[in-house]
């Protein structure tokens, strides 16, 4: 199950997380952006501080070469002047490998075509020879056709000094003039060798403080250094490039020996893989200075403070996590005490125990809550128990009510079977609470039969009791010497008197002398019966309008009389026939009621009954009766 | 069912609008029992609008009379039409009232 403090936790462990994750990245662009930096710098400063260190060692072998040129234009030039000169400069000048003044064709001393004094180094000592010849024709020479062609001090490009010497070296070399009829005339060139040994070892000290390299490039492109020693003098930039298949290298190239200052990133060189190239020039031998920074490098600091970072988050994340289970888990523990209760409850058992209230929070007040619903449960429970039987009491009493009241009623048919005279017979069908209709019929003498139908207002157990004092009362008082209308009024006083709950009682009440037919009635504001002669359509009985039973003290009523004929039957009801409803809430009424009358002529008693009480059915189509339906018919036979 | 009262010169007019059954039949009792309780002597039932009146309905018009008629004063009926008039005259009732065809009649006779 996926409870609150899972999902609590999830939410705000996945929300952190994202929160970190987000903090972590930018963390790694701004560190990184600002190492990258950093190292642009420091590549930079390198490169151009190396370019410096080199370039001055270099000027001031430049300036000691210049000086030396000068002071040799017009002065008398010995073997010795020559020999103390270069012995001078070496020892004065550290970096300088070697020293020569070489002379033009014959510009030494008429009889010698080569001359050139060259002191060097060789073993920690100071040598001093003369060179030039057939096997060393030095005219042909850069460091000496060079600067003699262009007039100007040139350093020539590295190479190795074969016969001189012998050794790598690059020459810094200045021509020198005297004056001969007014005109410069250039009487040779002085130079300085320097070990490009010394240059690479210069910058191999470099490469041993840094995580990258330097190399340098020399006019052309050519590697003066470079930590790959097979590259040294073997190689250019260019054809290094295009061993590599390397474009962007050839481009770094061109840039450099152009004079450029200048950063390039280059991705997958041998052994370092992605770098960065910077490059500063040394602008007197037009050669260049690179410096290389492995990325990877670079950024090893970066992923450094990343991984510190992220192993905080994680160990942040990780207390957070444990943080929000055990508070999800305690908040939520009474809940789920209060579940397993409501649970419990909801079972039915209303006295499951609920937890106690330790806390003033939401749950705290869920839990009481449920205390005092469950509590009004109980009560509501009891409650209802004892009104369910109170009601089932009063239910069973009211049907007892309605058996007595049922009972008190002739129900046997046929009623008289020894009498030929007549044919009697009734009908009532309870609506669902206790009414108060009744009938009655019952011989006074042996030839007046008297019988009624009656109406108490309302309904209940008043009207029960209405009822069956209307009936007792009439019965009693029937008297074979009394008109019906007398009887009505007697009945009337009885029923009046101290009637303060205004109670009153419809009645028709009639009596047959079953020897001539004469019928005797009188109406208390009953609704007037139809009677159904024999081969004639049904009629009413027309109505008196006097006042019903019950009402007021003092009424007289009056007696009808007329005669039926054998076969004639007269039709009594309650207002439940002519006011039953159909789920339209249209009513029977008195026109449907007198239409169905009039086809039963010839029928029985019963049968007319049953007739109406078909088309009533069929009617209502069994909506709920509202009201007693009563029918009583009478059918004379003659005697 | 709505009863409406209408204070009339000489008495109150209580207009009746609806169904006048077992469940109404106390509302009309209780509000003549009012009119009555506050000393009106002439009360004119206005059916009218009446739709329908049940036996409760007639019993309660018959407790309220017997109630003003003790405390000495008259009740009558106008506007009787349909089935309430019918009703009105098979149970009698009608003989036992003065019934008028206007509120107006009832009050100027």
């Amino acid at each position: 199950m996926q409870g609150i403090a899972f999902r609590l936790a999830t939410l705000t462990l996945l929300f952190s997380s994202l929160i970190f994750a987000g903090i972590v990245g930018y963390n790694y662009m701004v560190s990184r952006d600002i190492i990258v930096e950093l190292a642009e710098e420091r590549g930079m400063l390198l490169a151009e501080s190396t370019a410096e260190r080199i370039s001055s060692s270099l000027n001031s072998v430049q300036k000691v070469v210049e000086s030396i040129s000068f002071s040799l234009e017009d002065s008398s030039i010995t073997r010795d002047l020559l020999g103390r000169l270069g012995r001078r400069v070496l020892s004065g000048n550290s970096e300088i490998f070697g020293t020569a003044i070489a002379f033009e064709p014959f510009g030494f001393s008429s009889d010698r075509e080569y001359y050139t004094s060259y002191t060097y180094r060789s073993q920690n000592r100071l040598t001093h020879t003369i060179l030039g010849g057939a096997d060393y024709q030095y005219f042909y020479m850069d460091w000496y056709q060079l600067p003699k062609e262009f007039e100007q001090p040139i350093w020539t490009e590295p190479y190795y000094d074969e016969g001189g010497g012998n050794q790598l070296m690059a020459t810094f070399s200045v021509p020198f003039y005297r004056k001969q009829a007014g005109h410069q005339v250039l009487r040779g060139v002085v130079t300085a060798d320097i070990s490009i040994a010394r240059i690479q070892k210069l910058i191999s000290e470099i490469n041993a403080n840094e995580s990258g390299y330097v190399f340098m490039l020399s006019r052309y492109g050519t590697f003066i250094a470079h930590p790959d020693s097979e590259l040294v003098m073997n190689e250019t930039i260019f054809t290094s490039a295009e061993s590599l298949e390397h474009p962007l290298l050839t481009s770094v190239g061109r840039r450099m020996i152009g004079g450029e200052i200048g950063v390039e990133e280059v991705s997958d060189l041998p052994v370092i893989g992605d770098s960065f190239i910077y490059f500063s020039p040394l602008p007197d031998q037009q050669w260049s200075i690179g410096v290389v920074f492995p990325k990877k490098e670079m950024l090893a600091d970066v992923a450094g403070l990343n991984k510190e970072v992220a192993a905080m988050g994680g160990f942040g994340f990780f207390a957070l996590a444990l943080l929000i289970t055990y508070i999800t888990t305690k908040t939520t523990h009474p809940l789920r005490n209060l579940t397993a209760s409501a649970n419990h409850m909801a079972s039915g058992d209303l006295d499951a125990q609920l937890p106690e209230v330790t806390s003033c929070d939401e749950v705290g007040e869920l839990t009481a809550a449920f205390r005092t619903m469950q509590d009004s449960l109980k009560q509501h429970i009891a409650d209802l128990t004892q009104t369910t039987a109170a009601k089932e009491r009063i239910e069973s009493e009211l049907r007892i009510a309605h058996e007595i009241q049922m009972s008190i009623l002739p129900k046997l048919f046929p009623a008289f079977p020894e009498r030929s005279e007549f044919d009697v017979y009734a009908f009532i069908e309870s609506a669902r609470e206790v009414g108060g209709d009744l009938y009655d019929f019952f011989f006074v003498d042996d030839d007046r039969f008297y019988f009624l139908v009656g109406d108490v207002s309302g309904k209940g157990v008043p009207a029960a009791f209405f009822m069956a004092m209307t009936k007792t009362l009439l019965k009693v008082v029937a008297e074979p010497g009394l008109d019906p209308g007398d009887v009505l009024s007697k009945v009337n006083e009885d029923l009046a008197e101290d009637n303060d709950s205004c109670m009153f009682v419809t009645l028709f009440l009639a009596v047959i002398d079953v020897n001539t037919g004469e019928v005797r009635y009188a109406n208390a504001g009953h609704n007037p019966p139809l009677i159904l002669p024999k081969g004639e359509p049904a009629q009413w009985v027309p109505p008196e309008n006097e006042l019903m039973a019950g009402v007021m003290e003092g009424m007289q009523y009056t007696t009808r009389s007329m005669t039926m004929r054998p076969g004639d039957t007269i039709f009594i009801y309650t207002d439940g026939v002519t006011e039953a409803m159909n789920d339209k809430n249209e009513l029977y009424s008195e026109d449907r009621l007198i239409e169905i009358m009039n086809d039963c002529g010839g029928l029985s008693a019963q049968e007319i009954v049953d007739t109406v009480e078909r088309s009533l059915k069929g009617f209502t189509g069994g909506a709920e009766q509202s009201d007693d339906i009563t029918i009583l018919t009478l059918q004379y036979l003659g005697k | 069912m709505e009863i409406t009262y209408d204070k009339r010169e000489g008495g109150m007019r209580i207009e009746v609008n609806g169904r006048m059954d077992a469940i109404t039949a106390s509302t009309f009792e209780d509000a003549c029992g009012k009119v009555i309780d506050e000393g009106e002597k002439m009360l004119v039932v206005d059916c009218t609008l009446l739709e329908y009146i049940s036996s409760a309905g007639l019993r309660s018009i018959l407790i309220a009379a017997k109630k003003l008629k003790a405390a000495g004063g008259t009740m009558c009926f106008c506007g009787l039409s349909g089935m309430v008039e019918e009703v009105f005259q098979v149970s009698g009732m009608g003989s036992m009232f003065s019934v008028t065809t206007t509120a107006d009649e009832a009050f100027h006779s």
